[in-house]
């Protein structure tokens, strides 16, 4: 990684939070970089609900498997622990045991060794975690830390700043919406998979670079797609 | 929030059923206590049919709900589209300005406050709860989190209308993508809307005595598909 690209990133990130966006394509991108500038094979990012459980709102990728892992966490895992405490965890190696052996031994599984989160914290309150997967075992050395914490702070300024745009009253209601688009956004992917016989990671790919070529926001797109008002068709 | 929060809720709404499957009406009779207001209404609102209010806890609630659909205007008018609306004041400037004629009018009909909650699981909106206060004044943040905690079960109680009694399911959430992954296929193997495809899923795991969760990972995985039905298309 080099500087040139870091700053790249959070100009990127920047632009994107001076107009109105779509809260869940913003948080998808940001799981992107963290894989880009972390060195990591995965991300995920999970927001509590307003029963105070975390739940999975954008990954770096959708396979199915890798999104079961990222919730898995809400009963046991390093996420939970890092939401709880406020304070990063790191596991530099899971293949030495520990504390969290359902979660372990799926994670061995999908062939991840190494794991970390990270807290996304707004004053006293943890709204979430950033959630990051390697394959290799090894820790996140001091800069990297300090960068993935940047990163996780960016996705908790991301959410604020949507609240403030759409005039909404209070975190809740922002963490809320967050959770419900992303709901919309599998029962799209559901539609498009049925639609064009494809597995639904390729489902959101498609959904995504539709909304992407169209300039639309993504939570919009998707429900047009289950209200059956727009097709998306594969071929433009 | 505190983790203890749906706990509660759950106690109280299932202590005010006293025995008998839980119902709206008991949904609703622990609205009133723990969000601090003084009366609700919940409004169907499907594509297909007229708005209808189904559920009223007394006559001011009934005269705003009413009020809602002949003008065609007001915070249950906006939460329709998915988001909470509220109206802590409907004497103030602001209110008035936005909506001319349902603000006077419900003052006149006895309310202070306008509290509109969408009933959603992704794209499939089809209700709003309605609360009031007869005097204005804002929902503090434990009033609001357990207002939305019991917004989300009437959503479930309404979704599980034909659910034997002593069952009890949890709001749909993210905790298990593949559930509305699923519904989104449905829509297009039975060629219904959204709410009737998560119908139909939760119906058929309720006949089959399976877990949602587990029917709907046989849909993603394509291992069981649904036929429609409806008898018109039988009879060709």
């Amino acid at each position: 990684m080099t500087d040139v690209q870091l700053a790249d990133v959070f100009v990127e990130m920047a632009d994107t939070l001076v107009d109105d966006f779509d809260v869940i394509d913003f948080l998808h991108v940001l799981t992107e970089r963290c894989v880009q500038l972390l060195d990591v094979s995965a991300a995920g990012l999970l927001l509590t609900d307003q029963h105070n459980a975390l739940q999975v709102v954008a990954a770096s990728s959708e396979r199915t498997r890798l999104l079961e892992l990222f919730q898995l966490q809400t009963d046991e895992g390093p996420c939970v622990d890092c939401f709880h405490t406020g304070q990063p965890v790191s596991v530099a190696d899971l293949s030495s045991g520990g504390r969290w052996p359902r979660f372990t031994a799926v994670a061995a599984e999908a062939g991840f060794a190494a794991v970390h989160a990270l807290p996304m914290r707004l004053r006293a309150d943890v709204i979430g975690a950033v959630n990051l997967f390697g394959t290799q075992p090894g820790a996140l050395d001091g800069e990297k830390l300090r960068i993935g914490q940047a990163l996780a702070d960016v996705a908790t300024i991301g959410l604020l700043q949507q609240r403030a745009i759409r005039q909404r009253d209070t975190l809740t209601e922002q963490l809320q919406h967050a959770l419900n688009s992303r709901i919309l956004i599998e029962q799209a992917k559901g539609v498009l998979a049925e639609r064009y016989h494809l597995d639904v990671a390729d489902a959101f790919a498609l959904l995504r670079d539709g909304a992407r070529s169209r300039k639309r926001r993504l939570s919009e797109l998707a429900q047009a797609i289950v209200d059956g008002t727009e097709l998306l068709p594969r071929t433009p | 929030m505190d983790a203890d929060r749906r706990v509660r809720l759950m106690h109280e709404v299932v202590a005010l059923a006293g025995g008998r499957p839980v119902a709206v009406e008991h949904v609703c009779a622990a609205v009133l206590p723990a969000v601090g207001v003084d009366g609700l209404a919940i409004s169907v609102i499907l594509a297909a049919t007229p708005p209808e209010t189904i559920y009223t806890t007394d006559q001011v609630a009934a005269d705003l709900a009413e009020l809602s659909i002949t003008l065609g205007e007001g915070p249950c008018v906006d939460a329709a589209a998915g988001l909470p609306v509220f109206a802590a004041d409907l004497g103030a400037a602001a209110v008035t300005a936005r909506w001319p004629i349902f603000a006077p009018e419900a003052v006149r009909a006895g309310a202070g406050a306008v509290f509109a909650l969408p009933l959603q699981v992704g794209a499939i909106r089809f209700a709003v709860m309605a609360l009031y206060r007869g005097t204005p004044g804002r929902l503090d943040n434990g009033q609001l989190a357990d207002a939305l905690v019991l917004a989300d079960t009437a959503c479930a109680v309404l979704l599980d209308a034909t659910v034997p009694p002593g069952r009890w399911t949890e709001h749909p959430d993210m905790r298990h993508p593949e559930i509305h992954q699923a519904t989104g296929m449905l829509i297009i193997q039975l060629g219904v809307p959204a709410a009737a495809a998560l119908t139909r899923l939760r119906a058929h795991a309720y006949a089959n005595d399976r877990r949602l969760r587990d029917v709907a990972a046989d849909v993603v995985a394509r291992r069981l598909r649904f036929e429609p039905d409806d008898p018109q298309l039988m009879d060709r």
